[in-house]
C-alpha cells in the first residue's frame, strides 16, 4: 500500500516539480511509444482499412465497403472456428487458473527449496506456446507415443489422440492446463501479500486451515485471480501455434482444432484472402474487448480490494 | 495506399511491352507472340535475388550452382533466399505485398496462373534472345504458359506412382503386380492380402485423398479432368463421389490403415509417412520423391505404373517452374541466369535429378548416365509411361486446392460426410475459390 500511498503523494505534489518529472517520464516512455506508433498502431490502422478490401496480396487492395461483413455473417467454418475457440478458452483457462492456484498455495507452505520447485512449475509457461513443445506433444499424444505406452501397462489400448476428431481439441488444452506456471507465480507473489496477522487472528479464534483458505485466502486473492483470469483469456482467444503445429496447419482432423487464429491464418495466407482475414482479425479483436468489458463489470461483484474505505 | 498506387502507375509507364501483355492478358484480351526485348546484360556489378523452396540437399546443391554461375560472370551476384516448402508462400506472398519480388522464383504449377494473373511474373518469350527454350519438348514447356505467355520454364518432370515396397511383399511371399493390366480392384485386393498376411502388423497402402494428383489421374482415368481448359472446373460431382466412395470402401475393407493413424501420417511429412517408415506395402506418392523415401526406408522400394493407367491418362507434371519478376530492374541478367539453370551441363552435373528428371531433353540424355541407380530408375520409368497432354492448367485461386482435398477426404473417413456431400461441398469450395480469384 506504501507504493499507492507514494502514487498519490506524487499526484498531489507541488505543480512545476510534477510538470518537470512528467517531461522525463515522456522522454523516457518516447521510445516504446514510438515502437507502438510505427510495429503496432500504423499495421492496425492499415489491417482496419484492409477489412472493407477485397486484397490478394499480390494486387493493390480495392475497395469493397461492407462485404467481408456479408460473409463473415454467412460464412460456417469461421462460426465453427469460433465454436472451437471458446470451447479451448472456456474449458482450459478455468482449469489452468485453478491448479496454479492450488499448486501456489501448497509451495507457499515454505517447503524446502521452494526455488527449484518454482522455477520448474514455471518452464512450461516459457515453453508452452513454442514450436517445440507442440512437435513434442505430437509425440506424446501420437500413436507410438508415450500416453498410449503408459495405457498399454494397465491393459488398455490407446489411441491416435492428437489425430481423432474426439479427442485432439482436449489435446491442446491439457496443453494450455500445463503452462500454468506464469499465473502460478503471479499467484505466489499475492499470497506474499496477504498479512500474516489476519491468519494468527484467525487460528486464536479458532478457524480451521480450510475456514482460513476461504474466508481469508479467497477473498484477498480475488484481485490477483481476476488479473490472471482477464491475461489468460486473452491469451486462449489469440492461441495459433499448438493448433498450427499439432494439425499440420489444417486445423484438422475434421475442423475438430480450427482455432479462429489459425482460420485467420488461412484465409490470408492459404487462400490469399487477406481483406477478409483483417476483418476477422478486426472481430477477435472486439470479442476480446467484449469478454474483457464484461470481466470487468462482473468483478465488482466478486473482486475484493483491501484498501477499499 | 498511395505509394502503391504510384508505384503500380510507375510501372505501368516504364514497363517493357511484353509485361504490358502479361498484365493486360489477365483482362481477357488475346494474346499476341511478344517481341523478343533487346536485353543488354549491364557493365555494372548486378545483385538478383533467387527464392526457392527444399530441402538441406536441394539447398547445398543450388548454393554450388550460384557459385559455379558467379565464377563465369563476375560482375553478377546471385543472392540465395531459401526456405521449406511449408514457409515458403507466406514469405513470397508477404514480399511481393511488400514491393519486393524477387528477380528468380522457383513456381510451383498450382500457383503459377496466380502470380501470373496479378502480373507479378514476367514474360519469358521477352527474354529469348538470351534464354533458349528449343530442348524442351513443346508440351512440357507448354506447361508453363498461360494463354499463350511463358511465365515458367519446366524444371523438372515427375508422374504419379504407386510405390511399392519389395522387401515387404517378399516377407510374406506375394508376387509384385503387374503394373501393365493391375486395376483399382486388384490394387485394394492385394494391399487386404498384406494387411491380413501380417496379421494387421503392416499396412495395406497409405491412404490417398491428400493432395490433387491422385485425384488428376483418377479423372484422367474417366475421361474427365480437374480443370477446363479454360479456367473452370471440369470434374463432375458424380466423378468426385465415386473417387471418395473408392476409397471409402477400401478404408473399411482394411486396405488402408484407420483414419486417425492417416492423419496423424499425414501430418508428419514425407519423413514420418508409412513408406519411408517401411509400415505399409504400398503408397501413392510422385516419382520424384523416390530418391526421398528410398533413403528414408533403406528397402527395396519400386516405382509402379497406377491402377486402371489407360493409354493417356499418366502425364507428366512439371516439379516446379523458374520464373522471374516482371518488374526485375535487370532482366538481362536474370534471362542469363535462367539459361545457365535450364540449360547449362555444369549446373545438371552439380544439381543431378534433385528437383526432378530435367524436363530439358539434352540434358537429361547427358545426366542419366551420371545418376545412380536410383535415379536411373525413375528415369526408366518415366521413359516408359505413355503420357497423354498435361492437364489444363490450374487456374487462379486453385491454389488452396490442396487444403480444400484435405478437408473432405478427411471429413468422408471419419464419416463426418457421406461421398455425395463432400462432391457437392468440394465443388462449392473450390468454385468460390476460383470466382474470388477472378473478380
Amino acid at each position: 500500500m506504501s507504493a499507492l500511498g507514494e502514487l498519490r503523494t506524487l499526484k498531489g505534489g507541488s505543480a512545476p516539480k510534477g510538470r518537470r518529472q512528467n517531461k522525463a517520464a515522456y522522454l523516457f516512455l518516447l521510445p516504446w511509444f514510438l515502437g507502438l506508433a510505427v510495429i503496432t498502431i500504423g499495421p492496425m490502422i492499415s489491417s482496419l482499412y484492409l477489412s472493407f478490401t477485397k486484397y490478394n496480396l499480390l494486387s493493390p487492395p480495392k475497395f469493397t465497403g461492407l462485404t467481408n461483413i456479408e460473409r463473415m455473417i454467412e460464412d460456417e467454418r469461421l462460426h465453427h472456428s469460433l465454436l472451437v475457440t471458446f470451447q479451448y478458452v472456456f474449458i482450459s483457462v478455468p482449469l489452468q487458473l485453478a491448479l496454479a492456484l492450488l499448486l501456489a498455495v501448497v509451495l507457499d507452505r515454505g517447503l524446502r527449496g521452494l526455488a527449484i520447485y518454482r522455477s520448474v512449475f514455471y518452464l512450461p509457461s516459457l515453453l508452452g506456446a513454442s514450436v517445440a513443445i507442440a512437435v513434442l506433444w505430437r509425440q506424446l499424444f501420437g500413436y507410438d507415443g508415450l500416453v498410449n505406452q503408459v495405457l498399454a501397462w494397465f491393459g488398455i489400448e490407446g489411441q491416435g489422440w492428437i489425430s481423432s476428431p474426439d479427442t485432439a481439441l482436449g489435446t491442446l488444452m491439457i496443453l494450455n492446463v500445463w503452462t500454468f506456471g506464469s499465473p502460478m507465480v503471479i499467484f505466489l507473489a499475492g499470497l506474499r501479500q496477504i498479512p500474516t496477522m489476519y491468519y494468527e487472528a484467525a487460528s486464536v479464534d479458532g478457524a480451521s486451515r480450510w475456514q482460513q483458505f476461504w474466508r481469508i485466502t479467497m477473498p484477498m486473492l480475488t484481485p490477483i485471480i481476476f488479473f490472471n483470469l482477464i491475461l489468460q483469456i486473452i491469451g486462449a482467444f489469440q492461441s495459433f501455434t499448438q493448433a498450427f503445429v499439432v494439425s499440420g496447419g489444417t486445423g484438422g482432423p475434421v475442423d475438430s482444432t480450427l482455432f479462429y487464429t489459425l482460420y485467420l491464418y488461412q484465409r490470408g495466407f492459404t487462400s490469399l484472402d487477406m481483406g477478409y482475414a483483417s476483418a476477422m482479425a478486426w472481430l477477435l479483436l472486439v470479442i476480446i474487448g467484449a469478454f474483457t468489458a464484461l470481466n470487468f463489470w462482473a468483478s465488482k461483484y466478486w473482486v475484493f480490494y483491501d484498501d477499499q474505505d | 495506399m498511395r505509394g502503391n498506387t504510384r508505384r503500380r502507375v510507375g510501372v505501368l509507364v516504364g514497363l517493357s511491352a511484353a509485361t504490358m501483355l502479361a498484365l493486360t492478358s489477365c483482362a481477357g484480351s488475346p494474346a499476341a507472340a511478344p517481341e523478343a526485348e533487346q536485353l543488354e546484360l549491364s557493365d555494372e556489378p548486378v545483385t538478383l535475388s533467387f527464392t526457392w523452396w527444399g530441402n538441406d540437399t536441394r539447398h547445398a546443391a543450388t548454393e554450388e550452382i550460384i557459385a559455379a554461375f558467379e565464377d563465369e560472370h563476375p560482375n553478377i551476384t546471385i543472392e540465395p533466399q531459401y526456405t521449406d516448402w511449408a514457409g515458403y508462400w507466406d514469405k513470397l506472398n508477404t514480399s511481393v505485398a511488400a514491393g519486393e519480388i524477387p528477380d528468380i522464383i522457383q513456381m510451383d504449377e498450382k500457383q503459377l496462373s496466380t502470380y501470373a494473373a496479378n502480373g507479378v511474373l514476367a514474360d519469358l518469350g521477352a527474354y529469348s534472345s538470351i534464354l533458349s527454350t528449343e530442348d524442351f519438348p513443346a508440351a512440357t514447356l507448354g506447361t508453363g504458359a498461360l494463354d499463350g505467355t511463358q511465365y515458367g520454364i519446366p524444371v523438372g518432370v515427375n508422374s504419379y506412382t504407386i510405390i511399392a515396397n519389395q522387401t515387404i511383399l517378399d516377407q510374406y511371399g506375394i508376387d509384385l503386380p503387374d503394373d501393365e493390366s493391375w486395376t483399382w480392384d486388384d490394387f485394394v485386393d492385394v494391399s487386404e492380402e498384406v494387411a491380413s498376411a501380417s496379421g494387421g502388423a503392416t499396412i495395406g497402402t497409405q491412404s490417398w485423398g491428400f493432395e490433387d494428383g491422385g485425384l488428376n489421374n483418377w479423372l484422367r482415368q474417366n475421361g474427365s479432368a480437374l480443370y477446363t481448359t479454360d479456367g473452370g472446373i471440369a470434374a463432375t460431382e458424380e466423378d468426385l463421389a465415386g473417387w471418395w466412395e473408392f476409397l471409402l470402401e477400401a478404408t473399411e475393407g482394411g486396405a488402408t490403415p484407420d483414419p486417425a493413424a492417416t492423419v496423424e501420417r499425414e501430418s508428419g511429412g514425407l519423413a514420418e509417412s508409412f513408406t519411408a517408415t517401411n509400415a505399409s506395402a504400398f503408397g501413392p506418392w510422385w516419382s520424384n520423391q523416390v530418391q526421398a523415401l528410398r533413403d528414408a526406408s533403406g528397402q527395396d522400394l519400386v516405382a509402379l505404373r497406377v491402377p486402371g493407367t489407360t493409354d493417356d491418362s499418366a502425364y507428366y507434371k512439371p516439379s516446379m517452374f523458374w520464373s522471374s519478376s516482371a518488374k526485375t530492374e535487370h532482366p538481362a541478367e536474370v534471362a542469363t541466369f535462367l539459361d545457365y539453370l535450364a540449360n547449362s551441363e555444369d549446373a545438371a552435373d552439380l544439381l543431378l535429378a534433385e528437383r526432378g528428371v530435367p524436363a530439358n531433353e539434352k540434358i537429361r540424355e547427358y545426366i542419366t548416365p551420371k545418376l545412380d541407380e536410383v535415379n536411373q530408375t525413375v528415369v526408366e520409368f518415366l521413359d516408359s509411361l505413355s503420357v497423354g497432354d498435361a492437364p489444363p492448367a490450374t487456374p487462379p485461386g486453385g491454389g488452396v486446392i490442396e487444403t480444400i482435398i484435405d478437408q473432405h477426404t478427411t471429413a468422408v473417413l471419419f464419416g463426418e460426410m457421406t461421398p455425395d456431400e463432400a462432391a457437392a461441398s468440394f465443388l462449392e469450395e473450390l468454385q468460390t475459390a476460383l470466382d474470388d480469384a477472378a473478380v
